[in-house]
């Protein structure tokens, strides 16, 4: 027990995302008969596919330190690329060029970033606009469509009854990203040059490497979103996915990355999207309009906010109290030692 | 005498530099001001008429008047909103509704003054609450884009994501289609503005406030100058600019709709986007501490012609929105390189 509630404590945020992801779902399936079955469970997974995918990147992107605004646009650019390219050059082909077209965006991005030194949110604004217009440039302007809407199928056959090639990759990406981060040099220096840049920088973590990795994988991830989210529906528009936005920062919110940076990770990433597909599963059977699902997923990033708050003005309250209660104790030790030695 | 000379000439030289190195951006601007003018007189048809020149204002007054609000809360520090458009659309509805329907009472069925109270106060609600969060030591980014997400679903739910028309002679028509002194008067409205915002920057003690906080937190609060209230009164600021954008819109237009600021809009398709990019292409340091609204006003004007040019070449919405976009990533490369290691900067 003491155990538990030390694994508890150690990591709050953590905790408090699986609680919430766990009463969202309890809300869900007590609520709604057919949400805790075989169906509905597959459905979710597929969902996981492109939300936690967005979610992945904003996060890489969140322990560094930075967050990466361009994401909805990088995502319908690629998108659109490879419906654009899948009939001429085929799906693998096409979604070669398009992942490798959005990580390339994400490298460039990082490199500017580390190469200026400004923040990622200034430069993202700008390229969120000009890959958009590059979007709807390539587009020429109108929804880019499959001519053959079998070719997607490889992706969105069942496997294994809850799993789909599509899902079943984003599990293998997450799990690659998971082991990146936290055992490599590599991944430790995104965790470096987030938490405490400074610090970093003085003990020779180069600012370029991280910070081009970093975008890196969040344009790759953000591509593979596109992708998925293009195959799937067939089509494709320059304007559309700046819902991916919202979604994906919901996600890497509730999944407790700080956004001061160096907090936080991929397994917080995979349950923070997680509890936003289940409310936006759930929210399907209501039947509610569209601003309906981004109020309710608005006042989830709401709450986490609030929570995270409160708990960093809580963890600096009762840090202050046991410094105050620490120097107490020696004052109290050195006026007893005194005490004693005065006596004798 | 010798050393007297000698010294002038090192002292002009630095001097001049620093001055160009203060305005390297404003320069670039006002030059490629020059060439697009230029160019559009050479190269487009209808280019330098009275009509066009208008129409180019009046499209900047738009978001300008809205990226004057940004501008307060840029230069204090606290980046920008990412919710600019559903402020401006949940006002517009409110608006509308107050014409429309009068918020129930049938006496009140198109008053004006009600309406445009009841819309800036939401406006006002709005920043309050936005920026108490920022205040307490949110992202200005997170906590705007839940704020957005919120603002948009009451404003949808409200109207039940109709368009709410109102009747066409009424009392607001003089600040949507009326014209005085041969300007409309939402380009009066902006250039009154822009003239004001620049009075209360440069010479109230509030104005200094704003950018003492925003170029040093720490020596903003150490004279007594929180980030907390500057945030609360920024975003207020901002968000009553944006409820007036949309009651001036939405008295254009006879009607309003939750995503009336959600479509495609001007160039970008996007007016937040497009408004944060106003303030970028001005030159404004997004850090804080550095820029002005005179900058702000230039950019509205710079990006308008721009796209008023491109619309009379011809060309669709994707080169447009490239466009735009290359202007923004250009200005804050610029911006960056010139204030590396200098105090613009971080």
């Amino acid at each position: 027990m003491e155990n538990f509630i030390k694994k508890v404590t150690k990591d709050v945020d953590l905790s408090f995302a699986i609680l919430l992801s766990f009463c969202v779902y309890v809300f869900f399936s007590l609520n709604i008969e057919i949400f805790f079955s075989h169906n509905i469970s597959f459905a979710i997974l597929e969902r996981f596919a492109v939300l936690g995918l967005v979610g992945l990147a904003l996060t890489i992107c969140i322990i560094a330190g930075e967050i990466d605004l361009s994401i909805g646009s990088n995502a319908a650019l690629c998108a659109v690329i490879v419906v654009k390219l899948t009939d001429p050059l085929g799906a693998p082909f096409a979604m070669l060029i398009g992942l490798s077209v959005s990580t390339l965006i994400g490298a460039i991005q990082g490199f500017v970033i580390a190469y200026i030194r400004i923040r990622a949110i200034v430069i993202t604004v700008g390229t969120l606009m000009l890959l958009r217009g590059l979007a709807l440039l390539i587009a020429e302007e109108k929804t880019v469509m499959l001519t053959d809407f079998r070719v997607p199928d490889f992706i969105t056959t069942k496997v294994l009854m809850y799993f789909s090639p599509a899902s079943l990759t984003v599990i293998f990406i997450f799990i690659c990203v998971g082991i990146f981060m936290r055992y490599t040099k590599y991944g430790r220096e995104i965790y470096a040059i987030g938490g405490a840049r400074k610090e970093a920088l003085t003990a020779g973590i180069p600012l370029r490497r991280p910070m081009v990795i970093a975008f890196a994988l969040s344009g790759f991830c953000a591509g593979f979103a596109g992708t998925v989210i293009g195959l799937k529906s067939g089509t494709a528009q320059g304007l559309g996915l700046q819902y991916l936005l919202l979604a994906g920062t919901v996600a890497a919110f509730v999944g407790g990355v700080s956004i001061l940076g160096g907090k936080g990770g991929v397994l917080g990433a995979a349950i923070g999207a997680l509890t936003v597909n289940f409310l936006n599963t759930g929210l399907v059977f209501y039947a509610l309009q569209v601003h309906f699902v981004q109020l309710f997923t608005s006042v989830l990033l709401v709450i986490v906010i609030v929570f995270q708050t409160m708990s960093r003005v809580f963890d600096s309250r009762q840090s202050r109290k046991s410094l105050l209660a620490t120097i107490d104790e020696r004052k109290t030790t050195l006026l007893e030692k005194k005490r004693t030695v005065l006596g004798k | 005498m010798t050393t007297i000379t000698q010294n002038n000439k090192s002292f002009f030289p630095s001097k001049f530099l620093q001055f160009y190195k203060d305005r390297t951006l404003l320069a670039i601007l006002l030059s490629l001001f020059a060439v697009m003018f230029v160019y559009g007189i050479f190269f487009t048809d209808n280019y330098l008429t009275i009509t066009n020149f208008k129409a180019i204002i009046r499209d900047a007054a738009l978001y300008g008047i809205m990226a004057i609000g940004l501008t307060f809360v840029t230069l204090s520090g606290n980046f920008f909103l990412l919710s600019l458009k559903e402020t401006a659309s949940i006002c517009g509805v409110t608006f509308a509704m107050g014409m429309a329907t009068g918020f129930g009472s049938p006496d009140l069925v198109g008053n004006f003054l009600v309406s445009l109270l009841a819309a800036l106060s939401v406006g006002v609600l709005s920043g309050v609450i936005q920026g108490y969060f920022v205040g307490m030591g949110g992202n200005p980014i997170v906590v705007t884009l839940g704020g957005a997400g919120i603002l948009y679903g009451i404003g949808a739910w409200w109207s039940d994501n109709l368009v709410i028309n109102f009747k066409r002679p009424h009392d607001a028509e003089w600040l949507g289609t009326g014209s005085f002194l041969g300007l409309p008067s939402i380009t009066l409205a902006f250039i009154l503005i822009a003239i004001a915002a620049e009075l209360v920057l440069r010479h109230t003690n509030f104005g200094r406030k704003v950018y003492l906080v925003g170029a040093n937190k720490a020596a903003g609060r150490a004279t007594g100058h929180e980030n907390f209230s500057m945030a609360i009164i920024v975003f207020t600021i901002c968000s009553v600019c944006c409820a007036f954008v949309a009651v001036a819109f939405v008295a254009q237009m006879d009607s309003a709709q939750s995503n009336y600021f959600s479509a495609e809009f001007g160039s970008s398709g996007d007016m937040t986007i497009l408004v944060i990019a106003t303030v970028m292409v001005g030159g404004n340091s997004i850090m804080g501490g550095y820029g002005s609204t005179l900058r702000t006003s230039l950019g509205a004007i710079f990006i308008a012609m721009v796209d008023n040019m491109m619309v009379l070449q011809g060309f669709n919405s994707g080169p447009r929105i490239v466009g735009v976009g290359l202007m923004i990533v250009f200005s804050i490369i610029v911006f960056g390189l010139f204030a590396k290691g200098s105090r613009a900067q971080e």
